[in-house]
């Protein structure tokens, strides 16, 4: 006579499986017990329930796809738990700029905006113009951040830093928790280059209005005794801009380059002379050919050294030394990177379909160009794409630019 | 629910899975130590959980496999993504014991990192083989850094060394022959001067007490440790002043501790795998499937092994990342044992299910130093712009 294999029979309340191989010991049931000879009076013993409860039981391999998967709404990301919407991180223009473009394609589309600041609306070129203009520190701001969010239907996140992006999950982590996106909008700007020798603790880094106010409170009213001397790093745009500003505020000004004279990288040597003659009457002062080697502090001077023992002092000091593209969220994400995000040049699309990018974040053929005219135009191209909307393509030809030197302005073809 | 890791299917899917994220001369380990794991660890990871049951003899079994010695330079180069995995391979059987070790490698950091030769040598390969057990009570200067909290031990000048006093409320894998690194700060001294040191559980002046009972993972040993007078002299120093050397080990800490969320993650996803066959047609209904959970866990364990290759990066950006992922974890684990349980129903609410317990697991992973909230405020504190003041 052949023994018959051992068979299983799983409780349908508990899914307990009695294994006729093993028996149930603590139940009275030694092993090899047959399940037709346990008495009736017997019990699962882990849920209690009766013999008449349990089911033939057929081990079979663990499943491991779910059936309905492919076809499941969720996989779409459109309707699932937490979903953000379009979230754009960044609330300078081109965040904002991003969200009114999607707010004109679509009136009931979800926008989240994440911002590390508090989300103002605001100019930003006129933070290099608004001394010598008279536009009083708290008249920057155009519209709050909450005026700006309930007019365009913007969920507003601020103070809060976004951290990785999980690409697969299409998930934005920050720190104040994980945004479900549709689309995910990268327009978090450039920051300003982190040289060791200018000191974050001791150099201001006017790259956003919030730094701007700092700055300002510090350097007192205009016309305010005794006068603050200003060092500024740097005579590319923002550094020469700043520095006409402040010093026809009054304030004296010492602007320090490695190169021999100021706008070298935008203006031929004649034009940059024709702004140093502008300056003259002003109390500022151009010094090229400067290598900074480092910064040190004693009560409240702050003292820039040059590496041919030259010293400079004043009670402020603005780096304006360039910018960087932060790298983190883009390398998250698996965005291709070229001095910057590379972006298509006809239609801005990054290499991840549901992934944006505009503004100061981007490049193009490895080439960033950080100025105010294109953003809108960019936002338009990644509305009408997210929007599934015909466009034109995107037409990377710059403007020219006006550098606001108060003293003498130029406008500039690129 | 032994039935879980009984299941055949388990080493199934790790045949089938995508290439190994470890080098393939670890493979070794990691099989060995899914062995222990499958095998006594599953048969006692409930009375671990509910019967305070330590389980010395399975630490020292993982000891001998070499667990505690990959992120470790005793063999020459460390090898963090090894300690990661052999934790998460320990956690997705049972999150208590995974939790122990990496109380156990935290420890190991802390002693090779000292360079103190009387933490060396003999005593760090006994520690990293188990023979001897080791913790770490940093949670709380954990916290004092990130502005949470202030020290809780205090330690004053004496000759040849400092006497410490003071009580840490919650330490686990503490015994009578256990040891733990500890930080007090020192008394009289400038404001930010603390001293980083070891205590043996036997030493003088030094008080094991009970702490209330926990909602899960009784068997971890846990204690407030209480220290009178304690003296700290120059055999159990491990860094004078004490933070500078957290900086160094900080990332490293922090990003061993991804081995628990990951583990518990995988452990319950294998759960929800295990009821798709039977209850598959109802379980299409909810939210976080297992499939889902597994891709989203894939890629965070790939990153996890990135940053595991340069664990002692002491960039910003390096530490960012490592919170990071270590909070990912932590979120993951939390949402798939709440999916896995709603997967399982009420067979999953039975207090006896492997799955109930890895709902309070993942529960633990997210509350220990450092927390959620605790890893985004330090994120936030990380990113912050600075300003002349």
């Amino acid at each position: 006579m052949s023994a018959q294999a051992w068979r299983s029979f799983i409780c349908r309340a508990c899914g307990w499986i009695y294994d006729e191989a093993l028996g149930d010991a603590d139940g009275g049931l030694p092993p090899g017990t047959r399940f037709e000879d346990i008495p009736d009076d017997w019990a699962c013993p882990l849920c209690g329930v009766s013999k008449a409860d349990f089911e033939p039981h057929e081990p079979l391999p663990t499943l491991r796809s779910t059936a309905t998967a492919a076809t499941s709404p969720r996989r779409s990301g459109l309707g699932a738990r937490h979903d953000a919407g379009v979230v754009i991180v960044g609330a300078g223009c081109a965040g904002w700029q991003m969200a009114q473009a999607l707010r004109e394609h679509d009136a009931d589309l979800p926008i989240t905006i994440v911002t590390a600041c508090p989300g103002h609306v605001y100019d930003k070129p006129l933070l290099s113009v608004a001394l010598a203009k008279g536009i009083a520190p708290a008249s920057l701001v155009k519209q709050t951040a909450d005026q700006a969010a309930a007019r365009l239907g913007v969920r507003l996140l601020t103070r809060t830093r976004a951290i990785s992006v999980s690409a697969g999950a299409r998930a934005l982590r920050t720190t104040r928790g994980t945004l479900r996106y549709r689309h995910l909008v990268l327009a978090h700007g450039a920051e300003p280059l982190d040289l060791p020798q200018l000191p974050a603790a001791l150099c201001w880094r006017i790259n956003h209005l919030d730094a701007y106010l700092k700055f300002r409170e510090q350097l007192g009213e205009p016309g305010a005794r005794p006068v603050q001397r200003v060092l500024i790093a740097g005579a590319g745009l923002v550094g020469c801009e700043l520095a006409n500003d402040l010093a026809l505020a009054g304030h004296p000004v010492t602007l320090l380059d490695l190169n021999d004279r100021p706008l070298a990288g935008v203006l031929c040597e004649d034009t940059s002379r024709e702004l140093l003659v502008a300056w003259q009457g002003l109390p500022l002062e151009f010094i090229g050919g400067v290598s900074i080697t480092g910064v040190s502090d004693q009560g409240g001077v702050r003292t820039v050294h040059a590496d041919d023992g030259r010293r400079f002092d004043a009670e402020h000091l603005i780096a304006a030394t360039g910018l960087q593209t932060p790298q983190r969220l883009a390398q998250s994400a698996g965005l291709s990177w070229n001095n910057g995000i590379a972006v298509d040049p006809l239609t801005l699309r990054t290499n991840v379909p549901t992934i944006h990018a505009l503004g100061d974040c981007i490049s193009i053929d490895g080439q960033a160009l950080r100025f105010i005219e294109p953003i809108a135009r960019q936002a338009r191209q990644i509305a009408a794409t997210i929007c599934g909307v015909a466009l034109a393509p995107y037409d990377r030809t710059a403007p020219p630019i006006r550098i606001k030197t108060g003293s003498k302005g130029f406008t500039v073809g690129r | 629910m032994a039935a879980v890791l009984a299941d055949p299917a388990l080493k199934l899917a790790t045949a089938t899975a995508p290439a190994a994220p470890w080098a393939a001369e670890r493979q070794p380990l990691i099989d060995a130590v899914r062995a222990i794991a499958t095998g006594e660890l599953a048969a006692i990871a409930d009375a671990i959980d509910r019967q305070g049951t330590y389980p010395k003899a399975v630490l020292q079994q993982l000891g001998a496999a070499g667990a505690f010695r990959a992120h470790l330079r005793l063999d020459g180069q460390h090898d963090y993504g090894a300690a990661i995995a052999a934790m998460a391979e320990v956690s997705r059987v049972c999150g208590a014991t995974g939790f122990m070790m990496w109380c156990h490698d935290a420890c190991g950091l802390y002693m090779e990192e000292s360079g103190n030769p009387a933490l060396a040598g003999q005593a760090l390969r006994d520690h990293a083989s188990a023979r001897t057990l080791g913790a770490t009570g940093m949670s709380n200067p954990m916290k004092t850094f990130a502005g949470i909290e202030t020290f809780l031990l205090h330690a004053r000048r004496v000759e040849g060394g400092y006497r410490v006093n003071g009580t840490l409320p919650w330490v686990s894998h503490l015994g009578p022959d256990h040891y733990f690194g500890a930080v007090a700060a020192v008394e009289g001294a400038e404001s930010g001067h603390e001293v980083m040191f070891i205590v043996r559980c036997d030493g003088e002046g030094v008080e094991l007490r009970n702490c209330p009972s926990f909602s899960a993972m009784e068997g971890t040993n846990t204690w407030a440790v209480r220290l009178t007078d304690h003296f700290i002299g120059a055999d159990t120093l491990i860094a004078d002043p004490a933070r500078p050397f957290i900086g160094r080990v900080r990332a490293s800490f922090v990003l061993l501790q991804c081995g628990m969320g990951l583990g518990v993650t995988q452990g319950a996803i294998d759960s929800m795998w295990d009821v798709e066959r039977s209850l598959g047609h109802v379980n299409e209904f909810l939210d976080d499937r297992p499939d889902e959970l597994q891709a989203e866990l894939d890629a965070l364990t790939e990153r996890a092994m990135r940053l595991a290759r340069t664990p002692f990066d002491t960039s910003t950006e390096h530490l960012i990342n490592v919170c990071d992922t270590r909070a990912h974890a932590s979120e993951l684990a939390l949402r798939a044992a709440q999916s896995a349980l709603l997967h399982h129903g009420a067979r999953g609410y039975l207090m006896s299910s492997a799955v109930q317990r890895r709902v309070r697991e993942s529960h633990f992973v997210a509350i220990v130093t450092p927390a959620v909230k605790h890893l985004r405020k330090e994120i936030a504190r990380l990113s912050a712009t600075v300003a002349p003041a």
